[in-house]
């Protein structure tokens, strides 16, 4: 790469920080360099988060604390006031540390770096060049859509880089900041957008960003609607899942056992278990409320939450794996759900399982909604019409009607499941090794699986329960086949034609 | 000829090729030529059998024996070290399923006697090459490598290979991998 590392672009001192300036990065950033750049005044100067930032940021928190002092604060109420004055200290030091907190957090942009500097005793300062920026999503949970404020986050190139955050700004400032910056980061010749050209291709996709990647990508563009859940119907097919029955039944039981003691401690008692089980619910539902899939130039842009609005973009050639779920109660219903499966740096959730689960891109929809979605993140679309042989029967007398797998040039397919019925498609540059499998009850049917691994988390295509024959020739053909594909996907990325429709896949 | 065909490049490792009774349901039998790992992974495994199962054997026999009898801690600890020559057998059988193969785009890798399974991983898959070695492996030369994709499921394991053997395959793969490296 002939440009300067954007890390090491010259940075101007702020004229009015009184704190100690960034360490120069290299002999360039010198101040004679750092006068040639031209640097609005609006730009150079420091801003500060919204007071009620704090409040926000501890957002789930707060629920907790708050009811934690209610209870203390009944609790205490008969005895003596010296406990009331504890308690009212401890909550003022905690507002007084939201209130630092606030007070030592400042943000800039100047020369196509957006910086952050936060931290009392440890102080950090944190630099954001915005060449390197993949996107900006303005992030709302509950409590800042009361009050009108919203996060900005700023998604980078890094492999396990978290990002910047500015939580929280004014709503409007903070879309109004978020377009500034995408402004700045493809401001037309200057280092940021030629550093952004040169950075990008290699790192995420393939063989780099299609020839378009050129042009100004604006995430606020309108994109295509392609799927926006229902909510009745995402309420009832919670109810029918796993979570939803597990739900139901314990409840049911609770509320069975507290019948048959007639006695509130029992109550009491299951209390904890019964919030954890509404909670599980509830966060289902939240997640996915109203989660919409937009197809626009920089990729599928995805959008959900009731109380917490989740804003993310899967750019193109990032999709590893597409899996079609229909749960049994569902498939009765003709709904089911399409999941991705996506490389690249994990994003940070609160909640760790949610971390390991695919992305849904459509929670719950009918036949119709995934055949379409499908269709737009495939090319082509193989049917799993290969069936197992007889013999499978024995080994899988549930899963035999299901088990099966197709393929094409550039797709694997395979299917599995009885409960649960699981389609899989992988494309075949994806793939990152063939595993083949033979079992002992599998030895004396004469049936091996072979397993297609992709990279992410932990989805394998598998083909179960084939005869001997045909898996050995899979094992044999496949991995030639895959690297073709590579070969044709690199050569067609090259070209600037990427070869999926909507550039999802690829 | 087809990519699946092309044999081996590499010489041959030490000992016939992998002669395995129940093999013949295995794919790419005559195709490929594999290789396998050091006659020595068999001592090594019986070696670290061995450091398991006589401690414990020694372990359960003292205390059996102040505990109840003499005669029944002795016929414990006899016990557990007949268990662990029983285990013993089975410990051949697996070394000898081990089996790789360097072929001209990918990396195959055979094992297991109950569940068998073979891998293969192509070099241009490849994120980055571990070699290590154990106590046990270190004291007789052997070395264990491993190969790692950006699919957490993907197993590319080769254990037992002399250290400068592996040495060798390591570098041989990581040049290999640097040349056909692929993204994501």
């Amino acid at each position: 790469m002939t440009h300067l590392p954007p890390d090491r672009l010259p940075v101007p001192l702020p004229p009015d920080s009184g704190l100690a300036p960034l360490p120069p990065d290299g002999p360039q950033a010198t101040p004679g360099d750092a006068a040639k750049l031209p640097r609005t005044e609006r730009e150079a100067s420091w801003h500060r988060l919204h007071p009620l930032s704090p409040l926000v940021r501890a957002g789930r928190h707060l629920v907790t604390i708050g009811t934690l002092v209610l209870v203390l604060f009944f609790a205490n109420r008969k005895g003596t006031g010296s406990d009331l004055v504890v308690n009212l200290i401890l909550v003022a030091l905690v507002l007084a540390g939201g209130a630092v907190s606030w007070l030592v957090t400042r943000w800039q942009v100047a020369d196509g770096v957006l910086r952050i500097e936060t931290g009392l005793v440890r102080r950090q300062s944190l630099r954001f060049p915005l060449s390197q920026v993949q996107a900006i999503d303005v992030v709302q949970t509950g409590l800042a859509r009361v009050l009108g404020l919203g996060e900005l986050r700023l998604r980078m190139a890094g492999a396990d880089s978290s990002g910047g955050r500015l939580a929280s700004l004014p709503l409007a400032d903070a879309e109004r900041l978020r377009q500034h910056l995408l402004s700045m980061a493809r401001a037309p010749g200057s280092l940021a957008t030629r550093a952004a050209v040169a950075t990008v291709p290699g790192i995420f996709s393939t063989g780099g960003e299609p020839a378009d990647g050129r042009e100004p990508r604006d995430s606020r563009e309108p994109g295509r609607l392609l799927f926006r859940v229902r909510s009745r119907r995402l309420a009832a097919a919670i109810a029918l899942s796993r979570t939803g029955v597990i739900a139901v039944a314990g409840i049911t039981a609770m509320v069975a056992v507290g019948m048959l003691n007639r006695q509130p401690g029992v109550f009491a008692s299951l209390l904890p278990l019964a919030v954890g089980v509404v909670l599980a619910v509830w966060r289902q539902f939240n997640s996915d409320y109203g989660a919409t899939v937009v197809v626009a130039a920089d990729g599928l842009r995805l959008r959900s939450g009731l109380v917490q609005t989740t804003a993310e973009t899967i750019r193109p050639g990032r999709v590893q794996a597409v899996r079609l779920v229909e749960p049994l109660a569902w498939r009765a219903l003709g709904w089911c759900r399409l999941e991705v499966d996506v490389a690249g740096p994990r994003q940070r959730r609160e909640n760790r399982s949610e971390s390991r689960r695919l992305r849904a891109l459509i929670p719950v929809g009918s036949r119709a909604d995934a055949e379409q979605m499908i269709s737009e993140l495939l090319t082509t679309r193989p049917a799993p019409s290969r069936l197992p042989p007889r013999s499978a029967r024995w080994k899988a007398p549930l899963t035999y009607h299901f088990l099966g797998w197709g393929s094409d040039d550039r797709y694997v397919v395979a299917s599995r499941g009885r409960v649960c019925r699981k389609t899989t498609w992988v494309p075949l540059e994806k793939v990152q090794s063939v595993r083949w499998v033979q079992g002992p009850v599998q030895r004396r049917l004469g049936l091996a699986s072979v397993r297609l691994d992709v990279a992410g988390k932990r989805v394998t295509a598998s083909i179960q329960d084939r005869g001997t024959a045909e898996a050995g020739e899979i094992l044999r053909r496949l991995p030639g086949l895959a690297s073709d594909a590579r070969t044709r996907h690199q050569a067609a990325w090259a070209a600037g034609h990427p070869l999926g429709r909507s550039g999802a896949i690829g | 000829m087809t990519r699946a065909e092309r044999p081996g490049h590499n010489t041959p490792a030490p000992g016939a090729p992998l002669a395995d009774p129940g093999s013949s349901a295995r794919p790419d039998e005559t195709s490929v030529r594999w290789q396998r790992p050091s006659p020595l992974l068999l001592r090594a495994r019986r070696i670290q059998a061995g450091l398991v199962t006589g401690p414990i054997a020694l372990l359960a026999g003292l205390l059996l024996g102040v505990a109840a009898s003499p005669a029944a801690g002795l016929g414990t600890g006899l016990g557990l070290g007949a268990a662990g020559v029983v285990a013993e057998r089975f410990l051949a059988r697996r070394v000898a399923a081990w089996g790789y193969a360097e072929r001209n785009d990918d990396l195959m890798v055979r094992r297991g006697v109950l569940i068998r399974r073979e891998s293969v991983i192509p070099y241009g898959r490849m994120q980055f090459i571990d070699v290590t070695a154990g106590p046990v492996e270190r004291s007789l030369g052997l070395a264990t490598l491993r190969m790692h994709t950006a699919a957490a499921a993907s197993d590319a394991r080769i254990p037992g290979l002399e250290r400068a053997a592996a040495g060798k395959l390591r570098d041989n793969l990581a040049a290999l991998g640097e040349a056909q490296a692929t993204g994501l």
